[in-house]
């Protein structure tokens, strides 16, 4: 047999670089108002170069859209890493933040922050925050600890289901706030809705630095997926410390995700989909999976936030319909195509 | 089972712990299934007896403040309970008794175009709508009140009212336990089918559907109807038709000067959770039009999410937020003040940023005209 590079050759690197570059190039050239590209290019280099920036066009450019559309492809990213790799440790197609019900957990510790009125002096954010990826946490591990009991080889069904109830189960929570909540109640439910627009380029900051950190922690791991993705007793076998493995994997996970949550609330079907799409053209090996989902989940989102912005402007779509819509659609193809061709 | 050797009387006792935990036995479940039952009705029972008689109370304190009326000590005891305009209403008419209309059959069409027969002017009343409240206090009738939605808190004395779920979760159970003569609804957030039960059970129902203004002036005449206050409903709505012509004039003179029309951007949800603003067919739009101003955005229908984008694009000469404050924080006014990117927006180079009560400017009432007064004031007189 030929010796393959399991890694990911510069080439992809360069490949998938370039299709998010391009992608993002074409977020910030469009959106619902549309600017000249000089204006746009001026803009753009004047906010990377601190320099000083004009009213009107040039600051929809710096100050507005170029800070959305640098958190959409993080979140984007952070997101579609999660997925892949908890399909990886779990040895579950259908895991993923949103079905697992650590979003909706994350949504909880957010809603409850907001609701009683948790935050920081100077740094109101970090109340939320810290409350999502609290919860975030707390969750995938009860849902994780309930699931073992149950079924210790965490099959596909079960860790399914408990996920499912928990969302049920954290939903109902956060509808019971809700209706504590009186008079906040009406910021609570803008919230649910997840938004991305009010992005800043401190937001932006926060998912990098949360992105460097923990998805460089999971990428770290990606090896020892590889020996999950047969299974946890195999992996046992070959030295794999499993338990610290895990660890690492499900608290850097719960903290992407809850620093996602809070900063752009709930948006589904990305860390499901993405990595599946991904794994078409990589392989399952999650030494090329990993890197290349970071790259096709930053793009993918920023598509769909781009469609939200434009399909009926001036009004916008919220990004988790569109990726919603896109997602489903996309998974159903993927998984009827692939079915076909077996 | 090992037990079943023990006596019928211990077995059957030891087995009950057992038929707990295990499904073994379905007679014993069901006889556990039918003791739950019998309390939950127990329970139940216990519950309905006692609004029964929170009820008696409320209707002796209505009779007791009928009773005061009608001995002439009305004047400031049974007033009270009435509000804001209604003292007006109470400085025109000695007793509000003689203000009453004689009883005869009264005749109306709602809201919804359905024709509604009352024998006398109803006494009792649900109103689920906080609007409808607030106009029911404005003519002096809210005495009438026996129950309000729970999202009625204008004026402060509805709080002794007891309050009932409204909206898609509205109870009609909880509506028929009042034993109001007259539920008021708002068919923006009620059902048909929710008409059709109140009406099953011998309660007329009047719906009301206030979109704009001119709405309003039908929603407060139709109360007046109900409650047989026509004259003070005419004099709410000519208050508020006289405030509003009033601002309206020294706006639009003031304006006049103006080489262009200044535009005005609602802001109904904050930036943190996505911009919502307010389009054509809203009482915001037709505020901006009396204040001789254009609504930035009206070229959307209803509410709607925009992006921050559209407003640095449009330029608004004002801004408008509704957003709350909870004390905490900064203030509205200061979070978009700060804004980035925003720096250059006309509004924020000027200082005309505003926050207004989002109750008064989005609820079909009477403190529109508040809300109208707030927004001339800040745009006119303070600057």
């Amino acid at each position: 047999m030929k010796e393959k590079s399991e890694g990911f050759k510069p080439f992809y690197y360069l490949l998938f670089t370039a299709i998010t570059l391009a992608v993002m190039v074409l977020s910030i050239c469009a959106g619902s108002v549309n600017i000249p590209l000089k204006d746009t290019l001026t803009a753009v280099v004047n906010a990377i170069l601190n320099l000083p920036i004009e009213e009107g066009a040039q600051s929809i450019i710096a100050f507005v859209r170029l800070p959305r559309v640098l958190c959409v492809a993080l979140v984007g990213a952070a997101l579609s890493l999660c997925g892949g790799a908890m399909q990886g440790l779990l040895r579950n197609p259908l895991a993923d933040g949103s079905t697992l019900g650590v979003s909706s957990g994350a949504s909880l510790g957010a809603v409850i922050a907001i609701a009683f009125g948790l935050y920081i002096p100077r740094l109101e954010a970090l109340g939320t925050m810290g409350m999502a990826m609290l919860f975030a946490f707390l969750s995938l591990v009860i849902i994780l600890s309930i699931t073992y009991r149950l079924d210790y080889s965490l099959s596909t069904n079960t860790i399914i289901l408990i996920g499912v109830i928990f969302n049920m189960f954290a939903n109902s929570i956060i509808s019971l706030v809700v209706a504590f909540a009186g008079e906040r109640i009406k910021s609570i439910m803008f919230w649910t809705m997840g938004s991305l627009s009010g992005s800043s380029y401190s937001n932006a900051l926060t998912l990098l630095i949360a992105l460097l950190v923990f998805g460089a922690a999971i990428l770290c791991c990606s090896r020892e997926l590889n020996a999950f993705a047969i299974g946890e007793d195999n992996a046992r076998h070959i030295g794999v410390n499993v338990k610290r493995i895990k660890m690492i994997v499900l608290i850097s996970v719960s903290a992407l995700i809850g620093v996602c949550v809070s900063i752009g609330g709930t948006i589904g079907f990305v860390g499901l989909v993405i990595p599946h799409m991904t794994r078409m053209v990589t392989g399952p090996n999650h030494k090329r999976l990993l890197p290349a989902s970071i790259f096709t989940g930053a793009a993918f989102l920023m598509l769909a936030d781009l469609i939200g912005r434009v399909l009926l402007k001036p009004l916008e779509l919220p990004i988790g319909v569109v990726t919603s819509f896109i997602g489903s659609i996309a998974f159903i193809y993927i998984f009827y195509s692939s079915r076909k061709a077996r | 089972m090992n037990h079943l050797k023990k006596t019928n009387h211990q077995a059957s006792r030891e087995s009950f712990r057992d038929s707990i935990l295990s499904p073994k036995r379905p007679s014993a479940i069901l006889a556990l299934v039918l003791m739950l039952f019998m309390l939950t009705v127990i329970v139940g029972g216990c519950t309905q007896s006692g609004d029964e008689a929170r009820q008696q109370i409320i209707v002796e304190s209505l009779d007791e403040a009928a009773g005061q009326a009608e001995a002439g000590t009305q004047g400031q005891a049974g007033g009270g309970k009435a509000a804001g305009m209604a003292d007006r209403a109470a400085d025109n008419n000695d007793s509000s008794e003689a203000v009453r209309e004689p009883a005869t059959t009264i005749e109306l069409t709602d809201m919804m175009g359905r024709e509604i027969k009352l024998d006398a002017p109803a006494e009792r009343i649900v109103v689920l709508a906080a609007s409808d409240c607030e106009i029911l206090y404005a003519i002096g009738a809210g005495e009438t009140l026996v129950g309000r939605g729970e999202y009625c808190d204008y004026p402060e004395e509805i709080f002794n009212v007891p309050s009932v779920q409204s909206g898609s979760e509205t109870n009609i159970e909880q509506i028929i336990a009042l034993q109001p003569q007259v539920v008021v609804m708002s068919i923006m957030s009620q059902t048909k089918e929710q008409v059709a039960a109140l009406e099953s059970a011998g309660i007329k129902v009047v719906a009301m559907n206030a979109q704009d203004i001119e709405s309003v002036y039908t929603a407060i005449e139709l109360l007046g109807k109900v409650v047989g206050r026509s004259a003070e409903a005419s004099i709410l709505i000519n208050d508020m038709k006289t405030a509003f012509t009033d601002i309206s004039t020294k706006a639009v003179n003031a304006s006049a000067s103006a080489s262009e029309t200044e535009t005005i951007y609602f802001e109904v949800s904050p930036l943190e959770y996505g911009i919502w603003t307010a389009g054509s067919d809203t009482f915001m739009n037709e505020l901006a039009a009396m204040l001789g101003m254009k609504n930035a955005f009206e070229d959307i229908q209803g509410w709607g999410e925009i992006s921050q984008e559209q407003v640095i694009e449009r330029d608004p000469d004002h801004i408008v937020t509704i957003a709350m404050y909870f004390g905490e924080g900064k203030t509205p006014v200061e979070e978009i003040m700060g804004r980035e990117g925003w720096q250059g927006i006309k509004a924020i180079k000027n200082k005309m940023v505003l926050n207004v009560d989002s109750n008064e400017i989005s609820r079909p009432g009477p403190r529109l005209t508040k809300a109208l007064s707030a927004i001339y004031e800040f745009i006119y007189e303070e600057n």
